[in-house]
Formats: C-alpha cells, structure tokens, sequence
C-alpha cells in the first residue's frame, strides 16, 4: 500500500493538483484552467487526478490547498495545510533543487520573486497590480498577432532582431504593438520583441533591487515559453532552469508540507472527503458545494461574509473583521450541543 | 521754513508712535466679556482626527488644556477612508485621506472646532487644503491648525491657540497641562512598547485587549498629572501580572516607516495585531515620543552614518536607525509601512535594501492605499512570517 498526499494550488486562471508518495515523488497530475469556478476546476482535478492511480493502493492521507481560491478548496476537501502561494513554491522547489538561489515565477495573473539561501526563503516581492508582463498579456497578445500563445517561444526563438517594445504597461505595450504592425515589422521580431519586454518588465518590477544570483529557476505558465526562457538568460547572462513540472511547483509544495504534517492534521469529521482516514475520491467528486454571501450588517463596515457548504452543512465561513461577525460552523455548533 | 515749535514735535512724535502700535494691534472682533472666569467660556466641541491609540492624550489636551469640550470620534468603519477618498485628489498620501474623513464625520457630529497637528513633511500643508476642502463642502467650523504660528516658536504657537479656541486661558494653568499630556503621551508609547513585545505570547486570549482598554479608559478620566502618574502605575501592574508563554528566543520583528501609517492601525490594517496574533515579539521606535519628545535626528543619524549621509526626509533617518538597530540585534526581520506616494520613504527603500543585505534580515515593504485589501496583506504577512520562522528553525 502507498501512503499519498494531495495537493492543489487553485490560481485564478488554471488550477494545478498533484499526488504524491511518502518519498516526496510525483504520482499523478493535472493542470487545467479554473474558468471562475474553483469549485469545479478542483472537481475536475480530482477527477483527473484520480485516472493515474490505482485507488486500491494508493490511499491519500492528507491535502493541502495553495492558490487564491486556498481557504474555499482547503475547506472543501477538508485540508490539513492551507499555505500561501509564496510559501509553496518556496517549499516545492527547494525540495528539487536544494541548492537554488532565485526563484522566478510568471503566472497567469500575477508575477513572484523569491530568493532563497542555504534552502530557505531569504527574501521575496510580488507583483499583483498591473497585468503587463504576466500569463494573461501573452496570450491576449497573441491573440492579436493570430498565433497560439503556445507556438509563441518558437516563433520567437527564428528572430536575428527582436522589436523593441515597451511593455510597462498593457495599454501602451499595445498600442505600441499595433504602431509595429502597421509599419511592418516582421512578426517574428514583434514576439521576440514582446518576449524580451516581458522578461525585461518582470526584473525592473518584480526584481527590482532584488540580487539575482544562480542558480536560477524560472516557474509559473509562462515559463513553458522558451522565448521568455531564452530571453532571461540573455538578460541575466547566467542559465535559466525550467522544469518539466515548474508549473506545479505551488500544489507539490502544499503537497509536501501536507506530507510533513502528517495524518494527523487532517480533518476527518463525519461527512467530510478524509471521513475514513483515506481520500474519498468518490464523496468528493459527489459533494454539491455552494456558497454564499451574506453581510454582516452589525456595524458600517458591513463585511462581506463568504458562506461555504458542503451539502446542507456550513463547513467554512470567513470575510468578518471582527469577533461579532463570526458565523458558528456546523462542525462547531455539534459540538457546542 | 519756521521752526516747528517744540510741543508740536512732540505731538507727532507721539501721533506716529500711535500709529504704529495700532497696526500691529489685531483688531479685537469680540468685545470683551467680564464675565466670571468659570462663565466666560461657552463650551465648544472640539475634535482632531483619529491617531493610533492617542485619543486619551487628545482628550486631555482639549478639556485640561483648551478647556474646551472633547469630541470623541467612535471606532472607525471603511466609510472613514471612503468619505476621505471622495473629496480628495487621487494622489495625495494616504494619511490625508483618512484625515479628511475623520473630519468629515467630527463635523456631522456637531464639531465646532476640527484640531490639524500638522506635521513634519507635506502633513504641514494638509491643514489649509483641507480647510478649503471642507468649507466648500459647506460645513461651518473653526479650525485650529498647528502649522500656523509655529515658525515663530511656542510662543507664536501659544499665541495661536489663544486667538483661535480660547482667548481666556489661563496661561500658566495650561502650560503645565499642557506638559502633562506630553507625560501622558509618553506613558502611552511606554505602555504599547510593552503590549507590542508581548501581546503575542498571553496565555489567556484577550488579556492584553482587555488591559489596554482599561488602560485607555483610566487615561480618559484623568483630570491631573498626578492622575495620570496613578492610571499608569496600575496598567503597568496589570500588564505585568499577565501571564506569558514565551519562548526563550521568540521571533522578533521591528516596525520602521512612515509617521502615520507605520503607527496608525486604521491606516495599517491593523498590522500589529496581526503580527503579534502569529506569536511574534514587535518593536516599533517610531512613536510619538522618540519622534518628537526626543529626537535627535544628528544623533539618531551618527549611528547610522554608514548608510545616512544627510537628514532625507521626516521620518527616514529614524526609518533607516530603525532598521540598522534591530539588524546588528539580531532580529529576525523588519516590516517597512508606507503610504503610497510617500516620497521621503520610497527613497529610504534601496537603503534599506542595503541594511538588509549587509545583515541578512528579510525586509518586508508594505505600501498603503485606500484600496488595500485585508486578504492581500494577509497572504504576505503570513508568507513572510513562514518564511522567517524557517529560516529561524533551520539556524537553531
Ligand atoms: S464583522 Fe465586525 S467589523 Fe465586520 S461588519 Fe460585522 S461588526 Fe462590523
Ligand atoms: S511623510 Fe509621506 S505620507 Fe507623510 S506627508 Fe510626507 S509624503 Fe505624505
């Protein structure tokens, strides 16, 4: 029999889930876009996820959840480890790379620097304002151009000259775009050009004042575009690791961490996914969640409280800034009887 | 030309002296009253904006000191930032905005009279934009503004207030109130430097809440310094009898930056409760006291001089000593608050990245807009606090 654990990192563009054994190896996983359910997107993870195992052997023992959407996931699968994105990763690719020392990271959505020494996180900053630069520029982009946002690298790997673009900020990186259409540059140049300014805007935004140091491994969903890869080495003049899994880097990491806690941590209360001990692959997948806003409405701040059920039964409540908004789970509520 | 005769000299000489005393004479818009000193003074309400945890010491400055009538402003709620952000330029700091907004509600509560400190940097200025701001929202008020009078010393200061609150103070009185409410300033950093190191490790939850209200409410009611000597001397005892689980070798951050926001909780969203909540042990050396009371920016900088060539800004040598003290003692991280567009602390951040560096300490750098969300302050101060606590097991 296999001890294994669960992880999921729930972004707002994909959702990521990986199963892992005891000794820390990948045994099943899935990437697939949330579509603004996380709910189902993890669902359907799980699903995939559950079509690479042999479920008589391998018994999942715990879970863990990183991502935006972390604490509704983390409540629904009844989760021991509810970590941030930044932690996770750090964790996750320690572990591959004990050694490494930058960890770069373009999602979809957001963008992430950390710095890591003797195998730690020594230092980090992230980008959440503005999209230039991340997952969801490239493929508007390249919808533009009227190339798949996968065929990007390539292209842009054939140019001797790449354009010049400036991409400090979406709007003007378009606009410039289209003034380098019109007049005719070719339009390998114009992706190598938009490839190198994605690269060039993460390191004067997300890296800045950071010391860059080797070695260096490259994450996130862009990280598959080898234009962008090619252009962080020329940029940082030192090889760039892409991993085969980089893009699941955040959900290994939660995995591991769910591995250290033990099966002790997790959540194994009647109703719930760990109910047996094991992962009910089949409950899971059943479950009808739902969830719900409410306000609180005791005092002009008016917080929006975030309801999450599982069937009839409140599993998870959060959004109230202070004590008097605070909504008694179920979970609680038996046992306070 | 005939010699004026001599008592005609005399005249003029004694027209012009007339004159000139009369210009420098303010005009005197209200006769006096003889009434009786109790009687004199009509009770006004007076405000000032919401300050961290300084509302005892802003009460007694305005009932024992102005003998005026204290308008307490109650706990603050998102409308505060959302009514500062209205009537406001989208680019001014931050701490405007919420200032604006603790106006606005002072005056629908009925304030006569709205109290802007200024302050050192562009808070200095704050007060007359303000001003207009308001008065063109329509509201009828007084407005007592530090930053008027100052220049010319405390005396010009003094000399301010008497014109614009209370024109029948009595000097000496106030003076030594007056000396008073920067005692109990002091007692309140005092009392918070001991609630920052230690509310993280109560055994009981609560307690340290609780301790801090009774506090505050002892302040409230203080009308002498001998009371407030009293108030601190019992909140010490009872800070002191909380019982503590605290490790040997706790995590220790240190809070640098900027006046209002390192400080104020409303603007920080709630940023220390939260940290300490983690179990961490805070150190904050901006407060009022060390800012103003005493401070010695000369000084402050020679223990920096490696990194502070020049005084930068308002706040930044003590920003950067800050952070260059907890560094060389070893903490295990510092957090740099900042409003948004705050230009003397966005140039104390390379510095500050140099300190770091030398030392090997994480420096979180927070910014603060009127759009910050509490989820995504969250998420980094829960990252930097595994991140801290990692590195901490691992060195152990
Ligand atoms: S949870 Fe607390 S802060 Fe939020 S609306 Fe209710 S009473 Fe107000
Ligand atoms: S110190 Fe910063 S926040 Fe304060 S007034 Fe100056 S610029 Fe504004």
């Amino acid at each position: 029999m296999t001890e294994a654990f669960l992880g999921i990192d729930i972004g707002s563009i994909s959702t990521k889930g990986v199963i892992i054994d005891d000794g820390g190896e990948i045994i099943a996983r899935s990437y697939l876009w949330t579509e603004g359910n996380p709910a189902q997107a993890t669902k359907n993870v799980i699903a995939e996820l559950r079509e690479q195992i042999d479920e008589g052997d391998v018994k999942v023992r715990g879970a863990g959840t990183t991502g935006s959407a972390r604490r509704l996931v983390g409540a629904m699968l009844g989760a021991s480890v509810i970590k941030n994105e930044i932690t996770a990763h750090a964790v996750g690719t320690t572990y591959v790379h004990p050694d490494v020392r930058t960890i770069l990271e373009i999602g979809g959505q957001d963008s992430k620097i950390i710095c890591v020494s003797g195998g730690i996180a020594v230092d980090y900053a992230m980008n959440t304002l503005c999209a230039a630069g991340t997952g969801s520029f490239l493929s508007s982009q390249a919808h533009r151009l009227g190339v798949e946002v996968e065929e990007f690298g390539e292209i842009a790997l054939t140019s001797q000259n790449p354009a010049n673009i400036a991409a400090r900020c979406t709007v003007f990186a378009e606009s410039d775009l289209v003034h380098k259409i019109q007049v005719g540059y070719a339009r390998q140049d114009i992706i190598a050009g938009l490839c190198q300014a994605v690269a060039s805007n993460y390191l004067n935004n997300v890296g800045k004042g950071k010391k860059i140091e080797a070695p260096v491994v490259f994450q996130g969903g862009v990280s598959k575009n080898v234009g962008v890869v090619a252009a962080f080495e020329r940029l940082l003049d030192m090889p760039v690791i892409v991993d085969a899994d980089g893009h699941l880097m955040g959900a290994y990491g939660v995995a591991l961490l769910a591995r250290d806690a033990g099966a002790s941590a997790t959540d194994t209360s009647e109703g719930g996914a760990f109910a047996s001990g094991a992962f009910d692959f089949e409950a899971a997948l059943d479950f009808a969640y739902t969830t719900r806003e409410t306000h609180c409405g005791k005092c002009a701040n008016n917080c929006e409280i975030i309801l999450v059920y599982r069937d009839k039964d409140l599993v998870d409540a959060w959004g109230n800034r202070c004590e008097k908004g605070e909504v008694m789970k179920a979970r609680e509520r038996k046992a306070a009887k | 030309m005939p010699m004026p005769k001599i008592h005609e000299v005399g005249d003029r000489v004694r027209s012009s002296v007339a004159l000139h005393t009369e210009k420098k004479r303010e005009p005197r818009l209200r006769p006096r009253q003889h009434l009786k000193k109790k009687l004199r003074h009509k009770p006004t309400k007076v405000a000032i904006f919401r300050y961290s945890y300084y509302a005892p010491a802003f009460k007694y400055f305005i009932e024992q000191v102005l003998d005026c009538e204290y308008l307490r402003l109650p706990d603050p709620t998102d409308r505060n930032i959302e009514l500062g952000s209205l009537y406001s330029s989208d680019y001014v700091c931050t701490p405007f905005k919420h200032i604006l907004g603790d106006f606005i509600e002072a005056l629908e509560l009925g304030a006569d009279i709205i109290v802007q400190t200024g302050g050192p940097c562009r808070l200095g200025y704050y007060g007359e934009l303000q001003e207009s701001i308001l008065r063109d929202l329509g509201y009828e008020f007084t407005m007592l503004n530090f930053s008027h009078g100052i220049e010319k010393g405390y005396v010009g200061w003094a000399k301010e207030v008497l014109k614009v609150v209370n024109p029948d103070l009595n000097i000496p009185h106030a003076v030594r109130q007056l000396i008073a409410t920067g005692g109990m300033m002091s007692k309140l950093d005092e009392a918070h430097d001991f609630y920052l190191a230690n509310r993280g490790f109560e055994v009981e939850k609560g307690s340290f809440d609780r301790a801090w209200t009774a506090l505050s409410d002892a302040f409230d009611a203080c009308k002498t310094d001998r009371d407030i000597t009293e108030a601190f001397r019992i909140a010490m005892e009872r800070f002191h009898e909380i019982a503590l689980d605290k490790p040997e070798n706790p995590l220790r951050i240190g809070v640098v930056g900027e006046f209002f926001t390192a400080i104020d909780e409303n603007s920080n969203l709630h940023l220390e409760r939260k940290l300490t909540d983690m179990g961490i042990e805070i150190h904050r050396m901006i407060n009022f006291t060390n800012r103003y009371t005493h401070y010695n920016e000369p000084n402050l900088r020679r223990g920096a001089s490696k990194y502070l060539l020049y005084d930068m800004g308002p706040t930044s040598t003590m920003t950067v000593a800050a952070a260059l003290s907890y560094a060389q003692q070893g903490f295990d991280g510092v957090v740099h608050a900042k409003s948004a567009g705050c230009t003397p602390e966005i140039d104390c951040v390379p510095v500050l990245q140099q300190v770091s560096a030398d030392y090997g300490m994480p420096i979180l750098y927070l910014t603060y807009d009127a759009q910050t969300s509490d989820t995504g302050l969250d998420t980094r101060l829960e990252a930097f606090y595994d991140m801290i606590a990692m590195k901490k097991e691992k060195h152990l």
